[in-house]
């Protein structure tokens, strides 16, 4: 147990981070179709069982892997070709290490961090890490030895660079309203109430704050509006046009990964983290009863909801007919299983640690729907807006979010000094 | 002739922000998304190997065919038009004398390579008997090898109208 405590953040690190690119892949694309009135990807299945589609991005993993590792034969340095996608793979991937999943617990004496990298820097460490990334997508512009993806390589660094520091004077003015610069000490502040029943979310503390760190976190993930560094109608694809196979497939997953740890660090500053609203952990331990009632209600008519959805929408031809009856009767099952399970909580009265673990579940889980509910926001952000041109990009970096973010800043101070917070 | 004042948009303060107009679009693809998603029969995409397309119309250009005569001998008499009119020059004619008195002369092969074929209808067009169509509503050609995509004259008289029109009306 006390093993199997240090690992889960880890665990939970790369299941956020790995596991999240299919469903992600599969998001983008579906909603991208739902937006144009198309219907996406729904073909691919394992024996009949489609998932929605969400077996296509496996099977276009499958075939990334697969394909021949071609190296053009102009590039004179090989190390740094390869190096560069591996660095912007993992600088987004460490990047997520220090995001609390939970609430602190205490189990037989021990107090569990549920960070995989439980330090205090928090905010600093993203920082750092993700304005490493660049350095990854300038090699590759540089290795490539072509003049599109150089093009592309000087316009993402150039946006990075401006807009990390609208952004850092963001993430400011966030410091001094929370006194910390650990992000667990954040989530924990966004855990009370103001006025006794509005959550004291980041957005709402600091509207502007918030507002800027979600324009600058988009250009800094190099995705739509902004995605200028990889404009197929100007320079073919950026940096990454003379990438294939495995090697392109890290760059398409780090720009993934890179945008749900962006999601995770919004989450996690301005939407309250792993606190489930107006429910902190201290509410929670006290009406555990009353929670897990509640969940027992809700859950079966949730899935009453999409089981009605699923019979409606999916039931065109005798296959999708077949594989609405298929997830019907699994879903049931699955839902039986966790309402006596619930109900058994009920009954037996649970332990301290059994509440504790209980609570950090929730917490998981309504961190997961949090991060999920954002990327849905940066796909749905990405199919309504055309792309910025390159000196639109700069001038709202420059010339309007730094202004208005300095101004938060001293409008913060002032307030909290006049005010004495 | 009056001078119309066109007016500019984009000078006042709520246009300058440019936040009402990022809420506005992001409502509208949002408005598409969720009517999508609660009925998925809102989308005209069609599922197109099970469910076929329905509005194909009779002026539609698909696969050809030739036509026949009320006695059902091909209605060809190989003069060529096609073949010279063909942009393509996917058409390949050759021609034979005919003895049974119906006509002088008929094709003794007419060979349409697809893959070359640009589908234009010209060879519809300059065909002076009505003999060469394109009504079969067939628009899905497909084939293994490149060979089976060049249709002989036995395949195009087999081929069939779509649009009720069987024989020829020249």
């Amino acid at each position: 147990m006390h093993y199997f405590m240090i690992i889960l953040p880890i665990l939970l690190t790369s299941l956020f981070t790995l596991a999240t690119i299919p469903i992600l892949v599969w998001m983008e694309r579906r909603v991208a179709a739902l937006i144009q009135d198309r219907l996406g990807p729904n073909r691919c299945n394992i024996k009949g069982v489609r998932l929605g589609g969400i077996i296509q991005p496996l099977a276009d993993m499958l075939k990334l892997l697969f394909k021949e590792e071609f190296y053009p034969a102009h590039i004179k340095h090989k190390f740094y070709y390869i190096l560069a996608p591996a660095i912007v793979f993992a600088s987004s991937f460490l990047s997520f290490m220090v995001i609390p999943y939970a609430d602190d617990i205490t189990l037989n004496g021990f107090t569990y961090h549920i960070q995989a990298l439980p330090i205090e820097l928090g905010v600093l460490w993203v920082f750092a890490i993700a304005g490493l990334g660049v350095y990854g997508i300038i090699i590759a512009g540089w290795a490539s030895h072509n003049k599109y993806s150089i093009l592309g390589a000087l316009r993402a660094s150039s946006q990075v660079i401006s807009y990390e520091i609208a952004m850092g004077l963001a993430i400011v003015s966030m410091l001094i309203s929370y006194n910390s610069i650990s992000l667990n000490d954040m989530v924990q502040f966004q855990g009370h109430l103001i006025f006794g029943f509005i959550p004291a979310w980041g957005i709402i503390i600091q509207p502007l704050a918030g507002l800027i760190f979600i324009v600058t976190a988009f250009a800094e993930t190099n995705r739509a509006p902004f995605d200028a560094a990889e404009g197929e109608s100007e320079i073919v694809a950026g940096y990454h046009t003379e990438y294939s196979a495995m090697k392109f497939a890290l760059f398409f997953m780090g720009e993934y990964i890179a945008m749900s740890a962006a999601s995770a660090l919004i989450v996690t500053i301005f939407f309250g983290g792993y606190q489930i609203p107006w429910l902190n952990t201290q509410t929670l331990q006290n009406h555990m009863n009353l929670i897990v009632l509640l969940l027992m209600v809700a859950i079966p008519l949730l899935a009453l909801g999409f089981i009605s959805w699923m019979n409606f929408n999916n039931s065109c031809s005798p296959e999708h007919q077949r594989e609405t009856r298929f997830a019907t009767i699994f879903m049931t099952v699955f839902i039986i299983i966790l309402e006596c399970f619930l109900f058994y909580l009920l009954t037996s009265g649970m332990s301290r640690e059994g509440n504790a673990v209980f609570i950090m579940i929730m917490q998981i889980a309504s961190f997961a729907i949090k991060i999920m509910l954002m990327n849905f926001i940066f796909v749905w952000v990405r199919w309504t807006f055309p792309r910025f041109r390159y000196d639109q990009t700069q001038h709202l970096g420059w010339r309007i979010l730094l202004p208005l973010a300095l101004f938060n800043i001293f409008i913060t101070a002032i307030v909290v000094v006049v005010g004495g917070f | 002739m009056g001078i119309k004042t066109v007016p500019r948009h984009g000078s006042s303060f709520k246009e300058k922000t440019y936040l009402w107009a990022v809420f506005s679009g992001m409502k509208t693809t949002l408005k598409k998304f969720t009517t999508n998603l609660s009925d998925t029969n809102c989308i005209p995409t069609c599922e197109y190997p099970e469910a076929q397309p329905e509005d194909i119309s009779d002026r539609y250009r698909g696969m050809h065919r030739l036509t026949h005569r009320d006695d059902d001998s091909v209605r060809c008499v190989a003069c060529f038009m096609c073949a010279t009119a063909c942009p393509a020059d996917c058409i390949f004619i050759e021609a034979e004398e005919r003895m049974d008195g119906v006509d002088e002369k008929q094709p003794k092969s007419f060979d349409i390579d697809l893959l070359e074929c640009i589908f234009c209808g010209y060879c519809v067009e300059a065909c002076p008997c009505d003999a060469i169509r394109m009504d079969t509503g067939i628009f899905s050609i497909v084939a293994r090898q490149r060979e089976d995509f060049i249709l002989n004259k036995e395949q195009l008289l087999n081929n069939r109208g779509a649009f009720g029109q069987e024989n020829a009306l020249a």
